[in-house]
């Protein structure tokens, strides 16, 4: 019995650390992009601030992508929606003995690794532009076309995929009813199947978008000189990350949320439909209302009142009070500065009294980091700051540390590390 | 001939045409040929790309040999950059293969067969949504989280576990971490789908012959859902190994991935022959993997991919 | 309009497998014609072959003399009532009934007046703006006649469009089919494993067994002269006795089996070559065989009683006889009396040879 007990408690320890290591990740990146120190992180927080969605907008080479992968996940739909149709629809009409050749190759771009498929898509429609003679602007050397081309490989396996589960439940006969009627065989096709296909359509549809504006590895490759979203967010986070990203994440995470939970509805809808028409099949009630509730399915409403409540509670309190916040904060660290430069000066006599108070600590920090010193583990009681500077300010801070308890445990609560660089940038916007 | 008369007496001209219109586009011009094409470029020299097509675009071992020995001009005896990226890769691959295994068995059987009321249904919903968010954006999480002054050095310094910041960049965790993260819900989606088909009745019964919880798994369990752990690890394997983005986000300067060779090799090398060579080489790897793991658990095709 | 269909020398194969073996046959204009079978005897494919889903792999279908080869199921004067009905779940019962109108582009109102029209002739008149799935299983059933009398066809195919419904349901749908072919005096082509329903409904039936045709006639010769073994075992009860032919005249022929020598009518048509030697099977049914009593009769076989059931309106009296390993049975009325035997009884069975038939020895029906 006890025995039982515990192992109740422990897995449910288990799935809530599993959970936890879902969402942590996440949720942290999005905590991120609010907090106004020019580092990414949550820990030292300074102000409250959507000063990073603003920086977004004013990108020009994100907007750039933004619009270019928007692009390339219509032309996507458009490829990949008929295609996995079609291909579903052979599947049910190829010879028994060839099905099990067909699924494998039309199903292998999934397996297939994505840089894999970014490459032969390239390689392969360069050789065509050579065979044709066709000239580096013609459309084989298209990013565009290429990348279209390259995703849409893979998901139109997706697409199929949804397309066969949905075809599973068609009944077939209704189309040779249609033919029997006297309709032709593509009135067959536009008045019978492609309304019962309307709900996989859709969802087809979203799911081919998401998966086509989130690529990476096959866009990489295939996309040549231009740039998408994803490419433009990949160049970022290598060159150095900053609270932009995490701003453009949540911008992301948010979209693609919506369009998961779209995806969600129209599956969910659809099973709904099926499930009422079963139903009324077996010769029971019509329930009232059931109609209606498909067309504003509660999740869809609920997480659309969330995210506004949330965008727009974000945005009043970050405007609100964010410019004191920043200059308290922008003071603390002038403070701080300028205790530890007046510490220094009394200690070792060295700086000349007539400069500015910021200039020679930046210099003199530059130097001593250059110089590279031991760490120390005092250090190490404090918030952690970044290695390098650690190394760098820790001999002298370590020599007067009693003296600057106060200071520490300041620092503890705003942790202004990075000085020259936060400080510096805050001038020049100051300045701005 | 019979079957090309049935099908477009099935179908109608129209209809018929556009579905052997759309599926050989989609099977001959995007499937099967560009990977021939890629599998004859692989073995070509390597010449500037206004040569290609002409005689001096001859056919060579090269790139091969290239990835086993190093150059001609090297000293070492075997190229030992490239072979170690390209062991270390795989076999990260099936280290973060067996641990999502590990972590997504226990909680797709509780979702499945332990939790009750309306918990599993939203779990199950909840487990959707970090599925849906960029592989980019996924990796910068952990990027930010395991940063010298990330949450989590934060954290273990405060606690005292660290008297000074680890570097898990440099060491790998963070690229670990990140992938085992990156696929993880290809593991449990079907995992959970396989389980949750199992019976309730057959565990209460095992339990009721006076079986041990470990045995119920080993014996009831597992066996059920074979398909479905066979399903998600051939999947996280292949996106794993063929991941892109976490490595090079993650990646420390030392730790190559094998797909950062390739992007080298195509990006800055400007050697697309050897580029597609690797490629070739990164997809026979997962080809004799898949074809293995089908062997070894008896699955079909099918039943991987869904 | 209606018109008459040919099937002349039709086959079908479908790889080595042969669904429909040198089938001929013709069906008068206006008549309701049932092919009657256990499933998987062909004649769904027949039926197919008819509306033009399937072309026959030789052979000839002609409806109203017009050789249909290579035209397909949308240009041929046929509508096919499906097995599982095919309605349209995803459009109203109106909309369904008037999809042929609709996809020869005539208009809305035009659709909607004769939609009324046919449902008012299938009697669910204010019914059509309901979605199909809220029809019960007969409503269904007359909105699929309606749909497929809307294409105004010359020829109505139905494949065993009533096998879905209960019994008391089908019993009323057969006098309704009945009166809705007399209506609008089309050919039907009925297909149906429920001789019930062939017999009753039909004006011509066909029994199918294994692609061949072993019969075409009315019902009552279906029921009373049986062509062939499968035909005498398929339709109604029969009690089966074996053995070899004896002797052959015009009208009888005597078989020698291991209980007796049996005379009985010889069959005519197909199933009429009995030649002296050849294995025969002489069939009797349960009605027409008698106790013995002392009254005389032709032929007479020793049996056991073994069981006897009561049914209301008759008895059942089920017998071991000697020489066949077959159980026999005989039907009685119940007319109040009760039965001169219990079980175990040894008892004599007779009955006269022109109600019992003679076939050449063939493929029996499944129990």
């Amino acid at each position: 019995m006890t025995s039982d007990h515990i192992r109740k408690s422990f897995s449910i320890l288990f799935v809530l650390i599993f959970f936890a290591y879902l969402f942590g990740p996440l949720i942290i990146m999005s905590l991120t992009a609010f907090n106004s120190s020019s580092f990414p992180r949550v820990t030292p927080w300074e102000c409250f601030s959507v000063e990073w969605f603003e920086f977004l907008t004013k990108d020009q080479k994100l907007i750039e992508g933004l619009q270019n992968s928007v692009f390339i996940g219509l032309g996507v739909v458009c490829l990949a929606v008929p295609m996995g149709l079609a291909g579903a629809l052979m599947l049910t009409q190829v010879r028994e003995r060839v099905r099990p050749w067909y699924y494998t190759i039309t199903i292998s771009p999934i397996l297939v690794p994505g840089v894999v498929l970014g490459i032969s898509t390239l390689l392969f429609w360069d050789r065509v532009g050579t065979m044709f003679g066709a000239s580096r602007e013609s459309v084989f050397y298209n990013g565009f076309f290429l990348t279209i081309i390259g995703q849409a490989t893979f998901i139109s396996a997706y697409t199929m995929l949804v397309f066969i589960s949905r075809l599973q439940r068609f009944d077939r006969v209704q189309e040779e009813a249609a033919l029997d009627l006297g309709a032709t065989h593509v009135q067959t096709f536009r008045k019978i199947l492609l309304p019962f296909l309307k709900p996989a359509i859709a969802s087809a549809a979203v799911l081919a978008f998401l998966a086509s504006f989130e690529n990476y590895n096959t866009t990489v490759f295939t996309i040549v000189s231009e740039s998408t979203l994803t490419t433009f967010l990949a160049a970022k986070v290598r060159h150095g990350i900053n609270p932009s990203i995490s701003a453009l994440a949540v911008v992301i995470v948010v979209l693609t949320l919506l369009g998961a939970a779209l995806h969600e509805a129209f599956k969910r809808r659809e099973l709904a439909a099926e499930k009422e028409s079963a139903r009324v099949a077996k010769g029971e009630q019509k329930s009232r209302g059931a109609q209606s509730r498909f067309l504003f399915d509660p999740t869809v409403i609920m997480i659309l009142l969330i995210f506004t409540a949330g965008l727009g509670t974000a945005y009043f309190a970050g405007t609100i009070g964010l410019d004191e916040c920043k200059t308290e904060v922008l003071a603390e660290k002038r403070r701080i500065v300028q205790e530890r430069i007046k510490k220094r000066q009394q200690k070792t006599m060295f700086q000349d009294a007539g400069r500015q108070a910021l200039t020679p600590l930046t210099q003199e920090e530059i130097k001593k980091r250059q110089a590279a010193p031991g760490t120390s583990n005092f250090q190490g009681l404090f918030s952690p700051e970044n290695l390098e500077e650690q190394v760098g300010t820790s001999k002298e801070e370590t020599q007067d540390a009693p003296g600057r308890a106060g200071t520490e445990n300041f620092q503890s609560i705003f942790a202004p590390r990075n000085l020259e660089e936060q400080v510096g940038s805050e001038e020049q916007k100051q300045s701005e | 001939m019979g079957f090309w008369q049935d099908f477009f007496r099935k179908n109608g001209k129209a209809l018929g045409l556009f579905l052997l219109g759309s599926v050989a586009c989609w099977m001959l011009l995007m499937i099967i040929l560009p990977q021939l094409f890629m599998l004859d470029f692989s073995f070509r020299t390597n010449v500037p790309p206004p040569l290609w097509g002409t005689e001096a675009h001859g056919y060579t071992f090269e790139h091969y040999r290239y990835m086993i020995y190093g150059s001609a001009q090297s000293t070492e005896s075997y190229n030992f950059v490239d072979l170690s990226v390209f062991g270390r890769t795989i076999l990260t691959a099936i280290f973060v293969t067996l641990i999502d295994v590990a972590l997504c068995y226990p909680v797709a059987y509780y979702l499945a067969h332990v939790a009750t009321g309306g918990w599993p249904r939203l779990m199950v919903m909840a487990l959707i949504v970090p599925f849906w968010v960029n592989e980019l954006l996924r990796a910068f999480a952990f990027k930010i989280m395991f940063g010298s002054t990330g949450i989590i050095n934060n954290f273990l310094v405060a606690i005292g576990i660290l008297d000074q910041p680890f570097d898990f960049i440099r060491n790998s965790v963070a690229l670990y971490s990140g992938l085992s993260y990156a696929y993880i819900l290809l593991m449990i989606f079907p995992i959970y789908n396989a389980v949750e088909s199992l019976d309730k009745n057959q565990i209460e019964a095992a339990r009721d012959l006076g079986s041990p919880w470990w045995r119920i798994h080993w014996r009831v369990v597992i066996p059920h859902a074979k398909p479905g752990i066979t399903s998600g690890c051939t999947m996280v394997f292949m996106l794993t190994a063929g991941a892109l983005a976490a490595p090079q986000i993650l990646g420390g300067p030392s730790s190559l991935w094998f797909t950062q060779i390739i992007y080298q090799a195509f990006n800055q090398a400007g050697n697309w022959a050897r580029g597609s060579a690797y490629a070739i080489i990164l997809l026979a790897t997962c080809i004799i993997f898949v074809l293995c793991v089908m062997k070894i658990f008896k699955v079909k095709l099918g039943e991987i991919a869904r | 309009m209606s018109a008459d269909v040919q099937l002349n020398d039709v086959w079908i194969r479908f790889g080595d497998f042969v669904a429909a073996r040198d089938v001929n046959i013709h069906i008068q204009e206006g008549e309701f014609f049932s092919f009657l079978g256990p499933s998987g005897c062909g004649k769904t494919t027949l039926l197919r072959a008819v509306s033009g889903f399937l072309d026959p792999s030789e052979g000839q279908v002609l409806i109203g003399g017009k050789d249909m080869a290579g035209i397909g199921p949308n240009k041929r004067p046929t509508a096919l009532i499906f097995q599982n009905l095919a309605l349209f779940p995803l459009m109203t019962v109106w909309e369904n009934i008037a999809f042929s109108l609709e996809v020869k582009g005539i208009g809305k109102e035009e659709r909607r007046k004769k939609a009324n029209e046919l449902l008012e002739l299938i009697a669910l008149p204010d019914q059509g703006e309901k979605m199909v799935n809220e029809l019960s299983g007969g409503q269904k059933q007359r909105v699929a006649i309606a749909r497929a009398l809307a294409a105004e066809p010359d020829v109505l195919l139905l494949d065993e469009p009533l096998s879905a419904l209960d019994l008391k349901l089908r019993q009323h749908m057969r006098t309704e089919l009945r009166a809705i072919q007399q209506r609008v005096g089309i050919t039907f082509i009925y297909i149906t494993h429920d001789q019930g329903e062939a017999l009753t409904m039909s004006d011509h039936v066909a029994v199918m067994s294994q692609g061949v045709i072993q019969q075409v006639a009315d019902g009552s010769t279906i029921y009373d002269h049986p062509e062939t073994a499968f035909v005498a075992s398929f339709v109604g009860e029969n009690n089966m006795f074996s053995g070899k032919i004896t002797e052959v005249s015009e009208e009888y022929a005597v078989v020698e089996t291991p209980s007796g020598m049996l005379r009985a009518r010889r069959t005519k048509g197909k199933g009429g070559s009995l030649h002296r030697g050849d294995e025969a099977f002489v069939f009797i049914r349960p009605e027409s065989l008698k106790f013995v009593n002392g009254s005389a009769f032709d032929n007479r076989v020793n049996a056991n009683i073994k069981q006897q059931e009561f049914e209301g309106s008759f008895w059942q009296v089920f017998f071991d006889v000697e020489g066949n390993n077959r159980t026999v049975k005989l039907s009685m009325v119940n007319d109040g009396s009760t039965l001169p035997h219990e079980v175990g009884d040894r008892v004599e069975l007779g009955f006269s040879a022109d109600v019992a038939i003679a076939t050449p020895a063939g493929e029996l029906a499944a129990e």
